[in-house]
């Protein structure tokens, strides 16, 4: 049975990180989707999975606020392997410092073919897990490195701009 | 971000919305398209130019990486796997993860169609509590399935008690994951 794995991560497993050669898998899902049903249908996927799987994330940053969302991003990226990432908390929102995508980095490391909006899922998957905790998110740059900024919600911040969001290669 | 370390757990999520969207056609394909010709690209190229090395060579570093317990079985004729703790089956079972009505079939969906083109047939079954065997020979070969015990001893899957509780998909000279069986 698991495992030293933090509380904080919803589903836990026996072994201490991920096997990589698994976001050649997320790659080709995203692919997969665009090719039979479009973009429309991608992101729709992206939002459901951040409603329905991720929902104990949800509901753990309900519970405990950006503690719970800077607590789970370290769990996350300590079992993602060949991730660099740096959480800060504030009193305003929790930040996120990407330098390195693990996802992105293995993809081309094997020579694989990034699916262009491959970074956008994680705006629309990481919204939908902010959205029932009364957060939101912000992520500027991608293809490798970027930058995701967990806030409070509230009317006057502007919408994500998903030009702010590099396309990947 | 959707990560690598849970990734059974999501991978079997997808099933269930694809088969809401598209029905079961829409995860047959999925399984062939994404998995067999995208994502796991590496395995048929290793199987198609190196047959049973090339299996061998697929399966040995990714079960290990996964955390597999499994025992190999391989001769010229034959590559057999006894699989007692899937990692990945056993995964969503810990969790209490079920969206999907047999995420096993999964592995049929990919390697059904990689071994189909590969020139290779299967016979399979799994118990869908983790434990499966497999027994993948030339398309020309007529050799039927080994009895239990008889190509890989005391490790062979079925001899565990309970291997069939409550019943197993049964798979004979397939590549195709519809092509199954109920034993019980």
């Amino acid at each position: 049975m698991a495992s030293s794995i933090p509380a904080s991560l919803p589903y836990a497993d026996t072994k201490p990180a991920g096997h990589a050669d698994f976001y050649f898998a997320v790659n080709a899902t995203f692919r997969f989707i665009l090719r039979h049903h479009g973009e429309g249908a991608l992101r729709k996927y992206w939002q459901d999975i951040g409603q329905s799987y991720y929902q104990p994330v949800s509901k753990r940053w309900s519970e405990l606020g950006f503690a719970g969302v800077a607590e789970y991003w370290r769990a996350f990226f300590a079992v993602e392997p060949g991730a660099e990432v740096e959480v800060s908390e504030a009193q305003d929102e929790v930040r996120l410092e990407v330098k390195t995508c693990p996802a992105i980095r293995h993809l081309r490391e094997h020579g694989r073919e990034v699916v262009p909006n491959f970074c956008q899922h994680c705006f629309f998957v990481n919204e939908a897990i902010a959205e029932p905790a009364g957060m939101t998110v912000r992520v500027c740059g991608g293809n490798g490195s970027c930058t995701q900024r967990f806030m409070k919600a509230t009317a006057d911040l502007p919408p994500q701009n998903l030009e702010d969001i590099a396309t990947a290669s | 971000m959707i990560g690598c370390y849970d990734f059974c757990g999501h991978y079997e999520w997808t099933f269930e919305w694809l088969s809401q969207l598209g029905g079961h056609t829409l995860v047959r394909a999925y399984w062939d398209e994404a998995v067999h010709q995208d994502s796991q690209t590496h395995a048929s190229k290793l199987i198609r130019e190196k047959g049973f090395e090339g299996m061998k060579e697929y399966w040995g570093p990714t079960l290990a990486d996964e955390g597999a317990v499994y025992e190999r079985t391989v001769t010229d004729d034959v590559f057999r796997i006894d699989m007692h703790e899937c990692p990945s089956k056993g995964f969503l079972l810990r969790n209490g993860l079920e969206q999907y009505r047999d995420y096993c079939d999964h592995c049929m969906g990919w390697i059904g169609p990689l071994m189909k083109d590969a020139g290779f047939v299967i016979d399979h079954e799994h118990n869908h509590c983790g434990q499966c065997w497999w027994e993948i020979r030339r398309k020309d070969d007529a050799t039927p399935a080994s009895a239990a015990g008889e190509l890989s001893g005391a490790s062979d899957v079925r001899l565990r008690p309970g291997w069939q509780s409550p019943h197993t998909d049964h798979y004979e000279r397939s590549t195709d994951p519809d092509d199954k069986t109920v034993v019980s």
